[in-house]
């Protein structure tokens, strides 16, 4: 996926190598917009759009100055006090990257998937050899705890109503998996949506408090209502394997 | 995130799996095969949830072994740049920390982790803020966003960040 193969692609690294010949931060904050307009021609997209341009370029500056971090009193920490990059827009582009025959689920949607193949398997299973693999329970385990839905497909019904604005499906799953209070978290959190700003914002309103409604209350209160209510069963017609 | 993807794979079955089980020998075998495995493209395989569609076989030349082109749908795990993930801390120490979203690896160096937090050493080694309210330790939920990621043929490992709004502890277990 990464072209270095070894390492990753941290966009801090031309910034602080650079930002270690040359100390004054002046330059270092150069260098370091300069590493995120590279990155942004290579990688990201960077919109220019009338609201969108104003807030992407604007607010990187103040945090690549080191005004808002504090930088000034952390010069003991080794380097730390040196990186000045602005953080890049770093964008969600699901749909690019990956093939077409491609379903995103919501994590509350999966939870319920691999709840149903587990209930199946310990029934179904008389190949004692068989053994669901460890990445299963894991993926089982980690969308049961991020599972903050009372009822998937209601969910899914909700956040439906963002695609006639265009969110896509990725951005969808993301809003939900998030869980998120404010309209300003969704839009902190998914920067792609910046740019459809102002026709999003009310809708988006509305979808959050109908999604609070669907929240589940407390942990403990979820794990014993899933308790009680057992297997939900498939969700959107998604067959089990009969083995 | 999760995703249901439909993948095709030929599978090769000897002929001693041949007869009226066939089709399910060629399943189980399908998942023993598929299940857990890793891929760039398309992540984890977390599980198989239906077959689409199993082709015509075709007789190996040399040997008995039939080869079968089978279209089944899965549930798979993928990071993405980009994306949010609530993962638990499994390790810190004065690099940054370690988390775990699902199958997947996430690591947090302290240049993404917010200046006012400080390491501490000790029993419990933890990143906590000045005035001690904020605390990030073993066991610690946070919610991070990733920015990079690298494929093992066995493990996906992140770099994550949570020095953004919005990101950063959900629940201390040190509070509760």
């Amino acid at each position: 996926m990464e072209k270095g193969g070894k390492g990753f692609s941290l966009p801090t690294k031309t910034a602080r190598k650079s930002s270690l010949k040359s100390t004054t931060t002046k330059q270092a904050s150069l260098k370091g917009k300069d590493d995120s307009s590279a990155k942004s021609k290579r990688a990201m997209k960077v919109q220019f759009d009338v609201e969108g341009s104003l807030g992407k370029f604007e607010t990187p500056l103040p945090k690549g100055d080191s005004s808002k971090w504090g930088k000034g009193d952390k010069t003991a920490k080794g380097g730390k006090g040196s990186v000045s990059k602005p953080p890049p827009p770093l964008e969600l582009k699901i749909e690019q990257e990956l093939p077409e025959n491609v379903k995103c689920m919501m994590d509350c949607e999966a939870a319920d998937i691999l709840q149903g193949i587990q209930d199946q398997m310990t029934i179904l299973s008389k190949d004692p050899e068989f053994k669901l693999p460890p990445s299963f329970d894991r993926g089982l385990l980690y969308a049961k705890r991020v599972d903050h839905y009372t009822n998937p497909p209601s969910v899914r019904q909700v956040l439906q109503t963002l695609k006639k604005y265009g969110v896509s499906d990725g951005e969808i799953c993301v809003i939900a998996n998030v869980c998120p209070e404010l309209v300003d978290e969704v839009f902190a959190l998914v920067p792609s949506l910046k740019n459809k700003r102002s026709k999003l914002s009310e809708p988006l309103k509305d979808v959050l408090v109908e999604l609070a409604k669907l929240k589940k209350s407390t942990s403990l209160e979820s794990q014993m209502k899933s308790a009680e209510a057992g297997n939900p069963g498939n969700v959107g017609g998604l067959g089990v394997v009969d083995l | 995130m999760f995703f249901h993807i439909v993948l095709e794979r030929n599978m090769q079955l000897h002929p001693r799996h041949f007869g009226r089980n066939l089709r399910e020998n060629l399943v189980s075998k399908l998942m023993k095969d598929v299940e857990g495995t890793c891929s760039g493209r398309h992540g984890f395989v977390v599980a198989i949830t239906g077959i689409e569609n199993v082709g015509k076989g075709l007789i190996r030349d040399g040997t008995g072994f039939v080869t079968f082109p089978v279209k089944y749908q899965c549930v798979v795990f993928r990071p993405f740049k980009g994306e949010i993930l609530e993962a638990v801390v499994t390790m810190v120490n004065k690099m940054g920390f370690f988390a775990e979203a699902g199958p997947v690896q996430i690591f947090v160096s302290n240049h993404l982790i917010p200046d006012d937090m400080e390491f501490q050493s000790g029993d419990m080694p933890n990143y906590t803020t000045s005035d001690g309210s904020v605390k990030i330790q073993k066991d610690s939920e946070v919610r991070l966003k990733i920015i990079g990621t690298r494929v093992d043929a066995t493990e996906i490992f992140c770099i994550g960040t949570i020095k953004d709004d919005f990101l950063g502890v959900i629940n201390d277990p040190a509070a509760a």
